[in-house]
């Protein structure tokens, strides 16, 4: 998972102000998540890969930097990238590769793994660039706005103010084992002691947690707060000119290429093939 | 354990249902046993787990995980709720922010990591404590509760068609019981000092558990 140091870098993006990053988080929010959806049920790669155009495009209008959006991206493939490397090989198909052990992979398995490949791939470039342009209150916000449930969208706005503070609670507690020459990896200090430390460590933060979120309900109780209170004061916002561009063309395109998908771009062969 | 978007085919919105049924029954949970604590409380301890979510540990033979603290949650509150809660807010933020786990597989991460994972946690703790003791039955509980939730993803891949059952059992199954080791002994280690510092926090020693609302009796605060 990624550390806190990108996280705030990542609020650093949401603070610039081009177009997408003024549009309402409302739309941010649906067009992105419409976006993912269409692509986990995508069957052509090509269909992926304008999909991928459009959002690259849509990071050039952002003026977020592509250097970083392209290295978080890398970051976060090994996770389904670990998955997608065996496909190959356990498919059934026709072989087109037969290696040591008997390995063999299949021109189906192959397909396969370039298919989830891609919509990996656009799933993830979206959410680095929702992430980009939507600040994590926003988004909250947005949630509430969009019909969550009261509790869960104070839970979640809450969450996301606090997460700041127990990364920097546990970075303070790792500088200070480290300042001890602390290293869990170190394979010359017995294992249960390393476990036991770390044990303590998470119970200092865990204990500190429910601590902080009795002491957070005080002061909110001292303020008049009840389970009936309301955290949000929705400001009604209507949408602009520029949100329904938006709306239109990300639709526009999606209709395009799904009636494209359906009549044109089988021609195209290995890359128009329904991969199933 | 994350699963990541597109890998779950047209099965996904199926996890999502079942994820807003037990959204639901947490909810209701939190509602009669946490009353107006619930926001902060939940709000805050999923910042924490998010926290320790974030620590590297090192496993046995070389390897390194984290834990997931579902299991810590559902034995600390007695409530399977209490996990399903806490990790859906936290894998939320992580599919959202970190790209951790898909949005549309984010139905699919709750139900196995917060609801099976919770559950697995809780009711083999229940089963397990008479007879071993709490200490030993919560070690038992948190590695059912990864090793089984990792089973469950490979059944989950199978059925969507992305991995074969037998490959995916066995590979899960064999990482997740290393990485459970540092689950367990962690859960345990984090339960101990709790009992030790804040008694009252911990549901098994308020009068009754589960049901019961979260200040700690004055017995409990006196030890």
């Amino acid at each position: 998972m990624n550390g806190i140091g990108s996280v705030r870098e990542l609020e650093k993006e949401t603070e610039k102000e081009s177009i997408l990053h003024l549009m309402d988080g409302r739309v941010k929010l649906i067009l992105l998540i419409f976006i993912i959806v269409y692509a986990v049920f995508s069957t052509q790669i090509v269909v992926l890969a304008f999909l991928e155009l459009y959002l690259l495009l849509l990071i050039y209008i952002s003026q977020v930097s592509f250097k970083t959006s392209f290295k978080r991206i890398l970051l976060l493939l090994p996770f389904g990238g670990f998955i997608i490397a065996f496909q190959p090989f356990i498919h059934p198909g026709d072989v087109i590769w037969t290696g040591i052990f008997g390995l063999q992979v299949t021109q189906q398995g192959l397909m396969w793994a370039v298919l989830l490949m891609s919509r990996l791939i656009v799933a993830l470039t979206s959410i680095v660039l929702l992430s980009s342009i939507s600040p994590m209150q926003e988004v909250a916000q947005s949630f509430r706005k969009l019909g969550m449930p009261r509790e869960l969208a104070m839970i979640f706005s809450l969450m996301i103010r606090f997460l700041f503070m127990f990364y920097d609670e546990l970075h303070r507690i790792m500088h200070a084992q480290k300042a001890r020459c602390f290293d869990a990896f170190n394979k010359k200090i017995p294992y249960k002691w390393r476990m036991k430390q770390l044990g303590y460590t998470v119970a200092m933060m865990f204990l500190r947690a429910y601590e902080q979120g009795e002491t957070i309900y005080m002061s909110m109780a001292s303020r008049g707060f009840s389970d009936e209170s309301n955290l949000y004061h929705d400001r009604k916002k209507k949408l602009g000119r520029t949100e329904y561009i938006y709306i239109g063309v990300t639709l526009l395109i999606v209709i395009g290429l799904q009636i494209l998908a359906m009549t044109h771009f089988y021609e195209l062969g290995v890359l128009g093939m329904n991969i199933i | 354990m994350h699963i990541p978007d597109g890998f779950l085919s047209w099965t996904w919105p199926i996890y999502y249902v079942i994820m807003f049924v037990a959204l639901y029954f947490s909810l209701r949970w939190a509602r009669k046993n946490l009353d107006e604590k619930l926001i902060p409380l939940i709000a805050v301890l999923s910042a924490g787990i998010f926290a320790i979510m974030s620590m590297n540990m090192p496993i046995p033979f070389g390897t390194s995980g984290h834990m997931l603290g579902g299991a810590l949650v559902a034995i600390v509150f007695l409530a399977p709720e209490a996990a399903v809660l806490v990790l859906f807010i936290v894998l939320l933020v992580q599919a959202l922010f970190f790209g951790d786990g898909g949005i549309t597989a984010l139905g699919a991460n709750v139900v196995n990591m917060g609801l099976i994972g919770g559950a697995v946690a809780y009711f083999s703790f229940r089963g397990l404590e008479k007879f071993t003791g709490k200490y030993p039955a919560a070690a038992i509980a948190a590695w059912l509760s990864l090793f089984i939730a990792a089973e469950v993803v490979a059944v989950e891949m199978w059925l969507a068609g992305t991995f074969p059952l037998d490959v995916g059992l066995a590979s899960m199954g064999i990482y997740h019981a290393f990485i459970g080791v540092i689950e367990a002994i962690l859960t345990v280690v984090v339960l101990i000092a709790l009992d030790k510092l804040r008694p009252d926090l911990l549901a098994w020693n308020r009068k009754t558990s589960g049901g019961q609302k979260l200040e700690g009796s004055e017995e409990v605060a006196a030890k």
